[in-house]
């Protein structure tokens, strides 16, 4: 009772914040359309409101600008947000770490050597309207997550310190695996090193059409198993002994963590920041109890992506600048800040 | 034993880790009343027991029954409604608040799709009264002491609303006040015929005090298993533990009581000067004088004996305890002549006599008369005068007279039981 109606009232909060940074990410940009036709041209998008609104008085260039280049943008970064600091909750529960983030367990590297294949080697394949190098990037994250996955694997039970270390050594071995490819590519590096660092530069309705309704499920899914999170952070042993099947939850949350972290990975490049640093910031307001820190990280997490595209689109226009430079040069002292101000315990 | 009243059954359990057998075919089995204390040393297969209980180990051969019911044929949820353990410590990886804590004891009753319901926040809360951490619902578990994370703990596994509670040694690494208030806790839940109560104490004391059947385990098998009356002495304890214990009676409440005897003699790391062993020592007893100094050279090596003592005498308990040699007298009587002469002979066979600060009165008077024959059989004769003869004699000025006259002729006088052996 009272931790759902603390939930909703925290849910509600962070849902009006996004919706007021979408209008606003909507009518900044190289064509500026003012606050108020942003909010009309948006609400007439909305089936049932859009009867209220006069849309013949709206400018039809502004709408298409809005509609064809901005809103993709602006979902699929959110969704993106979405979905990595949902691994980021997820991973740091499951590994009782603060320092885990959605790519622990290498499925940056894995998608890093993945999109760096699909660049330099492969013409487009036209799969499914996807770019190709979101195909190549996608498999690399999920051939390097059940890599891990397997290595990790004794016995049936997953071992949490295997599953770093090796992640961290795969990792290692595919980074270079890329740089070796960057220096005999070098013309290619430029793009490389580009998908690299992230961004949404290339935001499509086809991309976000294919992300949205996979990662909403596999957030949505996750979302039944905090409860156990919750216990499993007691140690597996005690939370055996309260009921929670350890293994169980935990093969399931790292998989479900992973394809979500991979779906991320791959249509945005590395984004780095988010997924770490919106959970801790959300504990520091919330609390650590994951049926409350889940949903309100998962939108915090597409509020601080949102805001850190709008302003990597924005700041040196007509230049963009990488979205995770954003995420890492503005999200990071923000979150020192809040660090040191509030003094408390979070883990 | 397994009749209706049985709520545990163990069969013929079995479990090892890789080759190393844990568990060797252990069997028993526990009624709705009782109140189990598991005791062995560290590796005997205690906690091993308590995690197959529970069903956090779930790999091992033979049959667990709970309530009747195979534990292999229940899933988790339903095993953690009969079953809650208290841990001995419990490190969350994140700053919960006490009451998220407790809530976590209801896992069982909600379902994956579910939330709390009413019952659920009432069962929490009673939890946390029982635990008396009802004032502090709202702080974070971090921020508390150890002892207040126990209760927290305690009231965790209490929400679970389980018939048996298992306890993996809780009180061990908390102070008294927490030891006896969780104690008395565990008791009156015990009482109250809400729980079925087995548990792992790290002490033996507490535990033959509190339960109503104690199990040795001794290398993965149960050496004995009943009432601690029955199954606690000194030889149950030497061949479970390997040490050397008295066990004796609590003065005021009767109950056994277990103590460890310290050997510095076998141990060579805690030796102090090399002591002859076979050095023979008779030590004057009398109203619990002489216990200090019996059991510090019983300990230190020496070949002790005592006498004369009245029966009734904690002297004579302590020297029974220890099994050595004594002189006794029936109780509250004066020492008879008989008595007298076998303690002469004791003495005769020692090399040294020790008198204690003992009192003296007309009843036990030649007990000095001995000391002073002693002295003139030119054997070593320490005094241990801790308050001066004047304030004990209780013979009119007697016993000064005799004892100022046993210094004269040669006894060594020291002020405390631990200048003793320096005189050896």
């Amino acid at each position: 009772m009272e931790t759902g109606r603390k939930t909703l009232k925290y849910i509600f909060i962070l849902i009006i914040l996004l919706i007021l940074m979408v209008i606003v990410a909507s009518s900044i940009g190289s064509a500026k359309i003012g606050l108020k036709d942003t909010s009309l041209i948006l609400a007439s998008f909305i089936p049932g409101i859009n009867h209220f609104i006069d849309t013949a008085r709206l400018d039809l260039r502004e709408i298409v600008i809005i509609s064809q280049i901005r809103i993709p943008r602006i979902f699929l970064s959110i969704f993106v947000g979405i979905a990595l600091a949902s691994a980021g909750v997820i991973f740091q529960g499951l590994f009782r770490n603060p320092m885990a983030d959605p790519f622990v367990i290498g499925v940056s590297a894995g998608a890093a050597l993945g999109a760096t294949i699909g660049l330099v080697f492969v013409k487009d394949i036209g799969l499914l309207n996807i770019s190709t190098t979101t195909v190549f990037a996608l498999f690399g994250a999920l051939a390097t997550t059940f890599l891990v996955y397997g290595i990790s694997r004794i016995k049936g039970k997953v071992s949490v310190i295997t599953l770093l270390l090796s992640g961290i050594a795969l990792s290692a071995m595919l980074s270079a695996m890329t740089y070796l490819i960057m220096i005999f590519k070098t013309h290619d590096m430029a793009k490389i090193v580009f998908w690299i660092m992230g961004g949404f530069t290339s935001a499509s309705w086809s991309n976000f059409i294919i992300l949205a309704p996979v990662v909403t499920t596999l957030v949505i899914i996750s979302g039944f198993f905090m409860r156990d999170l919750n216990i499993i952070s007691l140690g597996d042993e005690r939370a055996a002994q309260l009921g929670v099947q350890v293994d169980r939850v935990k093969k399931i949350l790292l998989v479900l963590a992973s394809l979500i972290a991979a779906a991320a990975v791959s249509m945005s490049g590395i984004i780095g920041f988010v997924g770490l640093i919106t959970p801790h910031i959300l504990r520091l307001l919330v609390g650590s109890d994951h049926k409350i820190l889940y949903p309100t990280s998962a939108i915090a997490g597409g509020i601080v992506l949102l805001m850190s595209d709008t302003l990597a689109r924005t700041v040196l226009m007509p230049r963009e600048i990488p979205v995770g430079i954003i995420t890492s040069i503005v999200g990071v002292p923000f979150f020192l800040y809040l660090l040191v101000k509030s003094k408390r315990q979070i883990f | 034993m397994s009749g209706n009243n049985s709520i545990l059954s163990v069969k013929n359990l079995n479990f090892s880790y890789g080759k190393k057998k844990i568990l060797d075919n252990v069997s028993f089995d526990v009624g709705k009343e009782d109140f189990i204390s598991i005791l062995g040393p560290n590796g005997a297969g205690k906690s091993t027991l308590v995690n197959l209980i529970s069903s956090v180990l779930k790999e091992y051969e033979g049959g667990i029954e709970v309530g009747g019911r195979n534990l292999k044929e229940l899933n988790s949820m339903d095993i953690a409604k009969m079953i809650a353990v208290v841990p001995q410590y419990t490190n969350p990886g994140f700053s919960f608040t006490v009451t998220e804590m407790v809530m976590m004891g209801r896992n069982p009753y909600i379902s994956r799709f579910g939330v709390e319901r009413k019952e659920d926040f009432v069962a929490a809360g009673t939890a946390m009264e029982k635990a008396k951490i009802s004032a502090f619902a709202n702080r974070k578990f971090s921020e508390l002491s150890g002892g207040e994370k126990q209760r927290v703990i305690i009231a965790q596994a209490l929400a679970q609303d389980s018939s048996i509670l298992l306890l993996d040694e809780p009180t061990s690494h908390l102070d008294i006040n927490f030891q006896i208030e969780f104690i008395n806790l565990f008791l009156s839940l015990n009482r109250k015929g809400e729980k079925t109560i087995i548990g792992i104490f790290h002490d033996i004391n507490l535990a033959i005090q509190n339960s109503k059947k104690i199990m040795l385990l001794k290398e993965g098998r149960i050496f004995s298993f009943g009432r601690g009356e029955d199954i606690i002495n000194r030889e149950s304890i030497k061949s479970v533990f390997g040490s050397d214990v008295f066990v004796g009676r609590n003065p005021i409440t009767r109950n056994l009581y277990v103590s460890p005897v310290f050997n510095p003699a076998t141990d060579r790391s805690i030796a102090g000067p090399a002591v002859n062993k076979y050095l023979k020592v008779h030590v004057i007893g009398g109203g619990g004088a002489a216990s200090p100094v019996i059991n510090l050279l019983h300990s230190s090596g020496y070949r002790v004996s005592c006498g004369v003592i009245n029966t009734l005498d904690t002297d004579l308990d302590t020297a029974q305890m220890l099994g050595i040699s004594y002189v006794n007298e029936a109780p509250f009587s004066p020492i008879s002549i008989d008595s007298q002469n076998k303690n002469l002979r004791f003495i005769e066979y020692s090399d040294a006599v020790i008198l204690p600060t003992v009192e003296f009165g007309p009843g036990n008077f030649s007990n000095l008369v001995s000391v002073k024959k002693a002295v003139g059989l030119r054997k070593k004769v320490i005094i241990i005068d801790e308050k001066g003869i004047r304030k004990r004699d209780h013979t009119g000025g007697k016993a000064e007279k005799l004892y100022r006259k046993i210094i004269k002729d040669g006894a060594i006088v020291v002020k405390s039981v631990d200048q003793v052996l320096g005189c050896l």
